[in-house]
């Protein structure tokens, strides 16, 4: 038995295939990759993944993750080649490690950092969103209501948005911000373009997330899992 | 082709644009300049019922493994994407190239039942092709027919420049064949295709209300219009590069077609009418296709495909063998049709050792007497024999299938169908004892629907009150908790039959019936009754001309044309068995 953990891209030719639809597909390569899946026990055996925290619908990204499990260890080189082999334009892996033997399945829970960068059109000049970030920046308390959630509630997204800033991409200005995520309450990068005042289906082309990651540990709460990043180990 | 911002920007604004993005994988993406003929295969459903479709898929494989020719595929927009359309002047393209329909030298459209037939207006118009045959010029695409719907292709005569009455494996490269040449001239290749009809090659002579009256052909074309089948099914071709969807549509899985028809001939049944002789794959051709396919998928799970798959001669070797080579792999199989007997469940006991999902069955009536009448050859026994089967191997829901409306049926062969449940009820709860809180059963209870090439084409439908009245019957004597109970609006199945038994002049109604705005019509959510009253009003005719009438034994029929099932005559013999009292 052995465990690894793979890092993906999600590109535009994709990006309009939800979360879900992610999972089945990536499943069904490695089955067509013939990579030999550990199932689970019990009534509907299934192959043993985890994956990363959802990326939002029209998103690209250079950051997913999932772990896959396999009854024979193999190289990780192999399993990103037979892997990307199987995998459609708009998806492809781009770095497998192995996790020690010793590791229970990863679900990435303790992963709470996530980074983007936003796209906007030639719609809003540099100046313009360099002023409305200042001011957002500044504030004190930033509260959103989230009606969508059950049940309802106020959130003061401030606190969880650990950078924003503008810098000048190939058509326009892009917006780099690096936001909390995952289970303990996280911002999305749609609610900060609000934030600044901005409508997504006008000024917004792109949604990419960068980064995922896991914040230091003495930023955390405590009892919180010990931070780790996510970056290549090496055994 | 459509600027790709522009349709990107349209993805944005509407529900799962998964539904129009293509690049699954197994797609196939020819070049386009090198096709001699290039084939948009048009599906008036949304995505996820398309892509579900057997004969879209081997259709689809079929021209696009011939090197002259290209195949690409176009669902109907769901509504939010038809209205992004049409505000941004955009046209209906194909999945593929993303190229608008009007661009390809043919359309082939899947006819998979009768209320999908205002969609196929509504895409042919988001297309920018006239939706009249008549309408059209040498600048349009050839709009050619096919599928179920087109073993009574005249209430979609209109619409069609031609139509393959059949299965489409073999004719369908003979038809792109043909389209090579200029319009007219691909026209008269046409017609000289067994099995392809064009409607306006013959004339219909209305003798009465209702679709009687006699087609009859002009300028020698085919009569009677001979319908196509394969002969062999072991050799006919068949996808095991299946496409795999990234949406989660109704059958994510291997589909094998283990037979095709059925030999059981129920007399309320199309299907098996018109898809006669029954034709097995062998077991062998089998085994390797669903290897090759799930190699080739990845999927999780291998359905067998047949009108009933437990009739097939090997079926228990059939399925030792895929569950030996692929369980392992974590590969399921799955029956999706059974018969009601002891033998089908052990079959599926056999596959679903985990997954006890549920089981279905359709006894179709609820007495003896009248699955007699049928010819639904199911005794009490045997549904009682598989219920036993199933209880005692961990299964505690099932699934049962009924018509109402029957030919000779009386209320209480409507009541009985609750007498029936109740009892296998009964019978459940005490075969499963203390694990009896678990158990459900779920009838399903649709209007039955009278339809050309059967021995019950004459016989007229029950009114919509009176198929409203069964109903409440069943409502009200069927009311335990463990009991679930769903049927078709009795709106939508007078429908049905009206457009089944159409004849030409229902053109005219769909027509309307879509300029008012019905579509989707299969869909609770978008069925207006309303509209087609209107549009039959409008036209001058009446629904129950055609849904309820009780047709003359001796007149022509709009549709005896199409040699398609039994000759007439032995339909004719059949009804006089069924009504006489049913002795076979
Ligand atoms: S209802 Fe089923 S069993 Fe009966 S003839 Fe049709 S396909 Fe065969």
């Amino acid at each position: 038995m052995a465990q690894y953990v793979c890092r993906y891209r999600k590109g535009e030719q994709l990006r309009w295939i939800s979360h879900l639809d992610v999972k089945r597909t990536l499943e069904r390569a490695m089955r067509r990759a013939g990579l030999p899946l550990a199932l689970t026990q019990g009534h509907n055996p299934h192959p043993k993944l985890s994956f990363g925290p959802p990326l939002p619908l029209g998103a690209t990204s250079d950051a997913e993750l999932f772990a896959l499990h396999v009854t024979e260890a193999m190289d990780a080189d192999e399993v990103k080649q037979r892997l990307n082999e199987q995998l459609p334009p708009g998806l492809e892996v781009t770095e497998v490690w192995a996790l020690p033997a010793y590791r229970k399945k990863e679900t990435f829970g303790n992963i709470d950092l996530a980074g983007y960068e936003v796209t906007l059109g030639d719609s809003v000049g540099r100046e313009d969103l360099q002023g409305r970030v200042d001011q957002l920046l500044a504030s004190p308390e930033l509260i959103v209501h989230r009606g969508g959630e059950r049940p309802e509630r106020t959130v003061d997204l401030r606190p969880l948005i650990h950078r924003l800033e503008v810098r000048e991409g190939d058509d326009g200005p892009v917006l780099r911000m690096r936001l909390r995520t995952g289970s303990h309450g996280g911002a999305r990068p749609q609610e900060v373009i609000a934030l600044l005042g901005l409508d997504e289906r006008e000024h917004v082309r792109r949604y990419h997330r960068t980064e995922l990651s896991t914040r230091p540990s003495a930023d955390r709460r405590p009892g919180a899992a010990r931070g780790r990043r996510w970056r290549r180990q090496r055994r | 082709m459509m600027q790709i911002s522009q349709f990107e920007a349209l993805l944005a604004r509407v529900n799962k644009p998964a539904r129009y993005t293509d690049g699954e994988w197994n797609a196939v993406h020819k070049d386009w300049a090198a096709a001699r003929v290039r084939l948009a295969l048009l599906y008036p459903d949304v995505y996820e019922v398309g892509m579900s479709h057997l004969g879209l898929h081997i259709l689809y494989h079929v021209v696009n493994s011939h090197p002259d020719y290209l195949a690409e595929r176009c669902y109907a927009p769901w509504t939010d994407m038809e209205a992004e359309l049409r505000r941004a002047g955009a046209p209906l393209t194909s999945l593929e190239s993303r190229r608008p329909l009007s661009e390809f030298d043919v359309v082939g459209v899947t006819l998979p039942y009768e209320l999908t037939y205002t969609n196929v207006l509504n895409m042919l118009d988001l297309a920018g092709i006239p939706p009249r045959a008549a309408d059209r010029t040498e600048e349009h695409p050839l709009v050619i027919g096919g599928g179920p719907g087109a073993v009574n292709p005249e209430p979609m005569a209109d619409f069609f420049d031609a139509l393959l009455v059949g299965e489409g494996e073999e004719a369908l490269l003979e038809i792109l064949e043909a389209a090579r040449a200029p319009r007219r001239e691909a026209l008269d290749r046409l017609a000289a295709i067994p099995g392809v009809y064009l409607p306006d090659r013959y004339q219909y002579s209305p003798a009465g209300p209702g679709p009687v009256g006699a087609v009859t052909p002009r300028e020698g074309a085919q009569y009677p219009l001979v319908r196509r089948y394969v002969a062999d099914l072991d050799a006919a071709p068949f996808p095991t590069k299946q496409l795999v969807p990234y949406l989660d549509t109704v059958h994510s899985r291997v589909t094998l077609e283990i037979m095709r028809g059925c030999a059981r001939g129920c007399r309320f049944c199309q299907a098996g009418a018109c898809y006669r002789p029954r034709r097995e794959r062998n077991l062998d051709t089998l085994l390797r296709q669903a290897e090759e396919a799930v190699a080739a998928t990845g999927f999780d799970e291998v359905s067998l495909l047949a009108f009933t798959s437990v009739d097939y001669s090997r079926i228990e070797q059939l399925v030792t063998g895929l569950t030996e080579r692929l369980g392992g792999r974590g590969v399921g199989v799955a029956l999706p049709s059974l018969r009601a007997d002891a033998f089908s469940v052990a079959i599926a006991n056999q596959i679903q050792k985990v997954r006890k999902s549920g089981l279905t069955f359709a006894p179709e009536a609820g007495t003896e007497r009248l699955r007699e009448v049928i010819r639904k050859r199911l005794s009490e026994e045997d549904l009682f024999a598989a219920a036993d089967a199933a209880f005692s191997s961990g299964w505690f829901r099932l699934k049962l299938y009924f018509m109402i409306g029957l030919p000779t049926e009386t209320n209480e062969d409507v009541e009985a169908i609750s007498d029936l449940v109740h009892r296998l009820l009964d019978f459940g709860r005490g075969a499963l004892g203390p694990r009896r809180g678990r158990l459900q059963i779920s009838v399903s209870v649709a209007g039955f629907v009278p339809k050309p090439h059967t021995p019950f084409q004459w016989v007229g439908q029950d009114e919509t009150e009176t198929l409203a009245e069964k109903q409440r019957i069943l409502q009200q004597t069927l009311r335990a908790r463990a009991v679930k109970l769903s049927w078709t609006d009795p709106a939508v199945s007078a429908l049905e039959a009206a457009v089944s038994r159409g004849d030409r002049r229902l053109g005219a109604v769909i027509h309307r019936a879509w300029e008012l705005g019905a579509k989707f019509d299969s869909w609770g959510e978008h069925f207006q009754p309303a509209l087609w009253e209107q549009a039959f009003a409008e036209c001058g005719l009446r629904l129950s001309d055609y849904a309820h009438q009780e047709l003359p034994r001796d007149a022509d029929l709009a549709w005896d044309h199409i040699a398609c099932g039994p000759a007439k005559d032995a339909l004719r013999a059949e009804l006089d068995r069924a009504l006489g009292g049913g002795e076979a």
